[in-house]
C-alpha cells in the first residue's frame, strides 16, 4: 500500500487510486465536481488542483510540480507528498467558484437541489458572497430532456458527469455536448430522448440542480426528508438504497454504494417502483371471519385469535393437513418465524413458496458492449427473496411444495388449514389460486392488496410494504442484506414481523437483529451479513 | 514543376538513411516547431516509444490563429513541399499512416492539396514501397469543422478520431498514445515544409541561419495598415521594426498612419507598443516584452486611430467563442471577460473593469496554466497586455464617457 503524504498527515492508500480518491477517503474535504469514482477522469473542473511534489521527468527526483496537478487524474505514488490546504490551491478553488458562480442563477429558493447542492456547499467554503459580475448573465435554456429527467441548463457546471453515465454505465449514448464555450450545453439528439431503465441515476451523478427528476420535482425540499439505509425490493439484484421520507411518507429512492451489488446505481423500476406503498386500496387492518360475522380484532388479540385457531383445527382435522405458502417478498425473519409457528402446531405442515415473478430477460449493462464487464444488471427475477425462502426451507427440512404443487393439492382439498402470504406488489392470484378459498376451511391470508383469495379467507392479516418493515433480503449473489424500517403502517398498527414474532410466542417487540441471531444457532448461513460501506459524507 | 526544381531529391537522400539517422540530422539542425509552442521537432520524434509497432502522423494545417497566413501560403504554393516533408518525417518515425488534418475553410487550398496528394500517389511518392524502397505511407486529408482549439495537438486527435474537439488530459502524450491511442506525433505544415531542406542541404546549414536558439528560416505574415501586407521570409533575427518598415517585407506604414500596437506573433502571443518594436522575431525576445512567446510570428498592426477598446473587444470575443467549453477557468472566464470589453466599447466600462480584467486573467491561469490545453494561456496574454500597456488609453476613454451611461447600462441588466 503506498504511503503519501497529505498536508503533512501521512496516510496509507489503496493501490493506483487517484490522489483525490485517496484524500477524499482519508477524510480530506477536497472539492471537485467532474470527478466520479465510477466514471472516467476527465479532469475538467479543475477544482481538485493540489500543489504535488512528483519525481521529475528527467531526474525522477522527487519536486514540487511548478504547476498546479488535478489530482483526479494523478495515481498516487509511494513517497509522493500533496499540499491541499495552500495558498496557490485555496485562491484557484475562489477563482473556480467565481467562474462556476458567473452565470449561474440565484434560484436556489426554488431549486431542488438546494440543501444537496456541491455548488452550494463550495460556494458556502470558497466562494465569495458578492459576485463581480455586473453584465447580463447568460442565461442557457431550459429542457425537457427525457420522460423521467428535465435539464436545467443554466444551473450547469459542465461536469459531463451525466454524458459519461449514459456513455459508460447505460451504454445508451443519448447525451451530448453542444456549442462551444460558456454557451456549451448538455443535450440529447433531436428525436432521441433521454430513456434507458437507468436514466434516473443522471440525477444523481449531478453535483448541482441541472439534472432533475420529474417525480420528485417541487415535492420536498430535501433537508425535511429523512433517509433510511433499505434494499430495494424491486428485483433480485438486491440494490442497496436509502429511502427518503417524512411524515410517513416515502418521497423518493436513492442508490446507496455497495461496491458487491449495485456500485453508486440503481435502476428506474426500483427507484419509482415504491408507489404501490401510498395506495389506499392497501389491507390495513387485520379481519377475522366466521361465518359471515366479520371482525376486527385489536393487535393484542390478534395472536391469541390465530394460535387459538390453528390448535382447535389441528386437534380436530390432524396436523398433517396443514400447509403454509411462503412469499418472495417476505423476510428471511418473517418467514422462519411463519414456519416456527406453523411447524409449532403442526410438525407435519407442509411449505411451498409462492410465483416468482419475472419479466422478460435480465438486462445487462452497459447495453451493446459485448465482452465488456457488466457494470448492472436488472434481473429478470422481479422479487427480492427468493434465495432466502429456498435457504430456508431447505434448512428447516420437511415437506415442501412448489408453488404449482400446492395450488393443485389445495385444490384437491387435500389440506384443511393453510397460511398463505402474499405481499406481491402487483396483482398475483390467478383463478386457479382464488378457487382453493374454497377447499380450505381455516385459511389464513396475508396480503398487500384485496383479490380473491382475500375474500375467501377465514383470517386476512395485512402485509405491509418494505419500507414498514425490517429484515433481510438475500440477493441474487448470495449475500444476506439488512434494511431498515422507514415508515409506520398506514394504520399504525404492527408489522408483519411484530404480529409474526408474537404468534410464534414471543413476547416483546420484535427486532430483526435478534430474530437474526437465533435464526444463526441453526442455519450458518445467517452468520454472515453484508451491509454496504457508508461513504464520507463529502463523496459523492 | 517542384520536382524541376528539386524537389523530391531530399526524401530520395532520406530513404537511404536510416530513420534514426534522419531524426538527428534534424535533431541537430535544432528545428523548432513552428506552430506556436517552438518545440524542438527532433525531441518530439525521441518521444516515440521504442517498442511501438504502429505510429501516426498528423499534420497541424488547422492554422486558425488571427492574423496567420503561412501555413495558407505554403500550401497553396508548395503543396509538394509539405508532402515532401511528410514522408521524410513519416520516414523518421517510421509511421504508416500521415493525416493532413486541414481546417474546413480551406476549400481552394484543399483541392490544392488533394490534387498534390494525388499526383504523389500517381508517381509513386505515396502508397506502398515508395520510391522503389521497403517504406509505405498512406496520406489522408481530412477536414476539420470550423474549432480553433482543433489546432491543439490533441484537440486535433480527438476531431479527427470523429468527436467533439475537446483538448485530451495528458499524460499519456500522444507520442504514446494519440490518434485512435496509437502512438502520434503532431507536427505544423511549417516545421515539416523545414525537413526536406534540412535533409538536403545539411544540418549544419540550417542551424547557421539565425541565432542559436532560434535556427532556420521562418515565414513571417504581417497584416494591418501596412503598405504591403503578406507572408515574407527571413531569419529569426529580425525586428518587428523590421518587419513593418523594410522594402522587401512590409514596406512601411500606409501614408498618415502611425504604430500604435502590433501583435507580433498572432493575437494570442499578447501586444507590444510602439517603443517595443526592436523586439526580435525568435523564441526567445518576446518573453522580454511579457508576451506569451513566438507564437505563428504572425504580425498584426494597429495603426493610432484604432480605439483599443475595440481592439480589446474583438480579441476578447474571439477566444469567448472559441474555448471549448471543457476547463472551467478557460469556458467562463474568456466569456466574462468578452463581456466587460464589450460593455466597455459600448461606453460604460469602469475603471474597475481593467482591474478585474486583470486579475481574471491571472485567476484563468497564466502560465503556468490551470487547464488542460493552452488556449487560456493565449486567451488571457493579449488582454493582459492590453489593458497593461494601454492602460492610460483606456482609463482616459473610460473618463470621457457620458456621465450617468455606466449607471444606465447597469440597471438595465439588473
Amino acid at each position: 500500500m503506498p504511503k503519501i503524504i497529505i498536508d503533512n498527515h501521512q496516510i496509507e492508500c489503496r493501490d493506483g487510486i487517484p490522489v483525490l480518491q485517496a484524500a477524499l477517503e482519508a477524510g480530506f474535504d477536497v472539492p471537485h465536481y467532474c470527478y466520479h469514482p465510477s466514471l472516467s477522469v476527465v479532469a475538467s473542473c479543475r477544482l481538485c488542483l493540489m500543489e504535488m511534489k512528483m519525481p521529475h521527468p528527467k531526474t525522477q527526483e522527487m519536486v514540487w510540480s511548478p504547476k498546479l496537478v488535478p489530482s483526479c487524474q494523478t495515481p498516487v505514488r509511494d513517497g509522493m507528498e500533496v499540499r491541499f490546504k495552500s495558498e496557490a490551491v485555496t485562491k484557484n478553488q475562489k477563482a473556480c467558484m467565481e467562474f462556476f458562480l458567473l452565470n449561474h442563477p440565484l434560484d436556489c429558493p426554488v431549486c431542488d437541489q438546494a440543501g444537496e447542492c456541491y455548488l452550494q456547499d463550495y460556494s458556502y467554503h470558497f466562494g465569495d458572497a458578492e459576485s463581480r459580475m455586473v453584465d447580463q448573465k447568460l442565461v442557457n435554456p431550459k429542457k425537457d430532456i427525457g420522460p423521467g429527467t428535465l435539464l436545467y441548463q443554466d444551473r450547469c457546471v459542465m461536469c459531463t458527469r451525466c454524458v459519461r453515465f449514459t456513455a459508460e454505465i447505460s451504454g445508451t449514448h443519448e447525451l451530448c455536448m453542444v456549442h462551444r464555450g460558456s454557451r456549451t450545453e448538455i443535450d440529447v439528439f433531436p428525436g432521441l430522448p433521454l430513456d434507458n431503465p437507468l436514466q434516473g441515476n443522471v440525477v444523481d451523478v449531478c453535483p448541482v440542480g441541472s439534472m432533475l427528476d420529474k417525480d420528485f420535482l417541487f415535492k420536498r425540499r430535501v433537508w425535511e426528508l429523512s433517509g433510511t439505509p433499505s434494499i430495494c425490493p424491486g428485483c433480485a439484484t438486491g440494490c442497496s438504497i436509502r429511502i427518503d421520507h417524512v411524515d410517513n411518507r416515502v418521497y423518493r429512492l436513492k442508490p446507496r454504494y455497495s461496491p458487491k451489488v449495485n456500485d453508486r446505481w440503481m435502476c428506474d423500476e426500483g427507484r419509482f417502483g415504491f408507489k404501490y406503498v401510498h395506495e389506499p386500496k392497501r389491507i390495513s387492518s387485520p379481519i377475522v371471519r366466521r361465518g359471515l360475522e366479520r371482525t376486527t380484532p385489536s393487535w393484542e388479540q390478534l395472536p391469541e385469535i390465530v394460535r387459538f385457531r390453528f390448535q382447535k383445527h389441528v386437534s380436530g382435522n390432524g396436523a398433517d393437513r396443514v400447509a403454509a405458502m411462503l412469499s418472495p417478498f417476505m423476510a428471511c425473519e418473517e418467514a422462519w418465524l411463519l414456519i416456527r409457528f406453523i411447524r409449532g402446531v403442526a410438525p407435519e405442515a407442509a411449505l411451498a413458496m409462492g410465483p416468482v415473478p419475472a419479466e422478460g430477460e435480465d438486462q445487462h449493462f452497459p447495453v451493446g458492449a459485448a465482452g465488456q464487464a457488466v457494470k448492472f444488471t436488472i434481473f429478470a427475477e422481479k422479487c427480492p427473496n427468493r434465495r432466502g425462502i429456498e435457504m430456508l426451507l431447505r434448512a428447516v427440512g420437511g415437506a415442501t411444495l412448489t408453488f404449482e404443487e400446492f395450488v393443485e393439492q389445495s385444490g384437491k382439498g387435500e389440506f384443511s388449514a393453510a397460511w398463505v402470504v402474499g405481499g406481491y406488489p402487483k396483482p398475483w392470484v390467478e383463478k386457479d389460486t382464488a378457487k382453493i378459498a374454497a377447499n380450505i376451511e381455516l385459511l389464513v391470508v396475508q396480503d398487500i392488496f384485496d383479490s380473491g383469495l382475500v375474500a375467501g379467507a377465514a383470517i386476512v392479516l395485512p402485509a405491509r410494504a418494505w419500507v414498514e418493515r425490517e429484515g433481510s433480503f438475500v440477493s441474487a449473489a448470495g449475500l444476506v442484506q439488512p434494511f431498515e424500517r422507514a415508515i409506520a403502517t398506514p394504520d399504525g398498527g404492527r408489522h408483519d414481523g411484530q404480529y409474526l414474532y408474537e404468534i410464534a410466542g414471543y413476547e416483546g417487540l420484535f427486532s430483526a437483529e435478534r430474530v437474526r441471531e437465533m435464526m444463526a444457532e441453526s442455519i450458518s448461513a445467517f452468520r454472515e451479513i453484508y451491509e454496504a460501506p457508508v461513504l464520507p459524507a463529502h463523496t459523492h | 514543376m517542384y520536382e524541376s526544381r528539386g524537389g523530391y531529391r531530399a526524401v530520395r537522400k532520406a530513404l537511404k538513411m536510416t530513420p534514426d539517422e534522419v531524426v538527428a540530422e534534424v535533431k541537430k539542425a535544432n528545428l523548432r516547431g513552428r506552430g506556436g509552442a517552438g518545440f524542438p521537432a527532433g525531441v518530439k520524434w525521441g518521444f516515440l516509444p521504442k517498442d511501438r509497432t504502429t505510429t501516426l502522423l498528423c499534420v497541424n494545417a488547422d492554422e486558425s490563429e488571427p492574423p496567420t497566413f503561412s501555413n495558407r501560403v505554403l500550401m497553396e504554393d508548395d503543396p509538394h513541399q509539405l508532402l515532401e516533408g511528410t514522408i521524410i518525417t513519416g520516414y523518421a518515425t517510421q509511421a504508416q499512416v500521415a493525416y493532413i488534418y486541414m481546417r474546413v475553410e480551406f476549400h481552394e487550398q484543399f483541392h490544392i492539396l488533394q490534387k498534390a496528394i494525388d499526383e504523389a500517389y500517381a508517381a509513386g511518392y505515396l502508397g506502398k514501397k515508395i520510391f522503389g524502397s521497403d517504406y509505405s505511407l498512406e496520406c489522408y486529408l481530412h477536414r476539420g469543422a470550423g474549432a480553433y482549439v482543433c489546432g491543439e495537438e490533441t484537440g486535433l486527435i480527438e476531431s479527427l478520431e470523429g468527436r467533439r474537439g475537446w483538448p485530451r488530459i495528458k499524460p499519456p502524450f500522444p507520442a504514446v498514445e494519440g490518434a485512435f491511442r496509437r502512438p502520434t506525433v503532431v507536427n505544423n505544415v511549417e516545421t515539416l515544409s523545414c525537413v526536406p531542406h534540412i535533409i538536403e542541404r545539411g544540418a549544419d546549414w540550417f542551424a547557421g541561419i539565425g541565432p542559436p536558439h532560434s535556427t532556420g528560416p521562418k515565414l513571417f505574415c504581417i497584416s494591418g495598415p501596412v503598405s504591403k501586407p503578406g507572408c515574407y521570409e527571413a531569419a529569426m533575427e529580425i525586428t518587428v521594426g523590421e518587419l513593418i518598415e523594410r522594402d522587401d517585407m512590409g514596406g512601411g506604414m500606409l501614408p498618415g498612419r502611425k504604430v500604435k500596437a502590433v501583435f507580433p506573433g498572432g493575437v494570442s502571443m499578447g501586444a507590444l507598443t510602439a517603443d517595443e518594436l526592436d523586439m526580435k522575431m525568435d523564441f526567445v525576445d518576446p518573453g522580454n516584452y511579457g508576451l506569451l512567446g513566438l507564437g505563428t510570428a504572425a504580425a498584426m498592426v494597429v495603426d493610432q486611430d484604432t480605439d483599443m477598446r475595440m481592439v480589446l473587444r474583438n480579441v476578447a470575443r474571439f477566444f469567448g467563442t472559441e474555448s471549448c467549453g471543457q476547463c472551467t477557468h478557460c469556458r467562463e472566464g474568456t466569456a466574462w471577460m468578452y463581456r466587460i470589453a464589450t460593455r466597455m466599447e459600448e461606453g460604460a466600462g469602469r475603471i474597475e473593469d481593467l482591474d478585474i480584467l486583470l486579475e481574471t486573467a491571472r485567476n484563468m491561469g497564466m502560465m503556468p496554466g490551470l487547464s488542460i490545453c493552452g488556449l487560456p494561456d493565449g486567451a488571457t496574454f493579449p488582454i493582459e497586455t492590453i489593458v497593461k500597456k494601454f492602460r492610460s488609453e483606456l482609463e482616459e476613454a473610460i473618463r470621457a464617457q457620458a456621465p450617468g451611461r455606466v449607471e444606465a447600462v447597469l440597471s438595465a441588466v439588473n
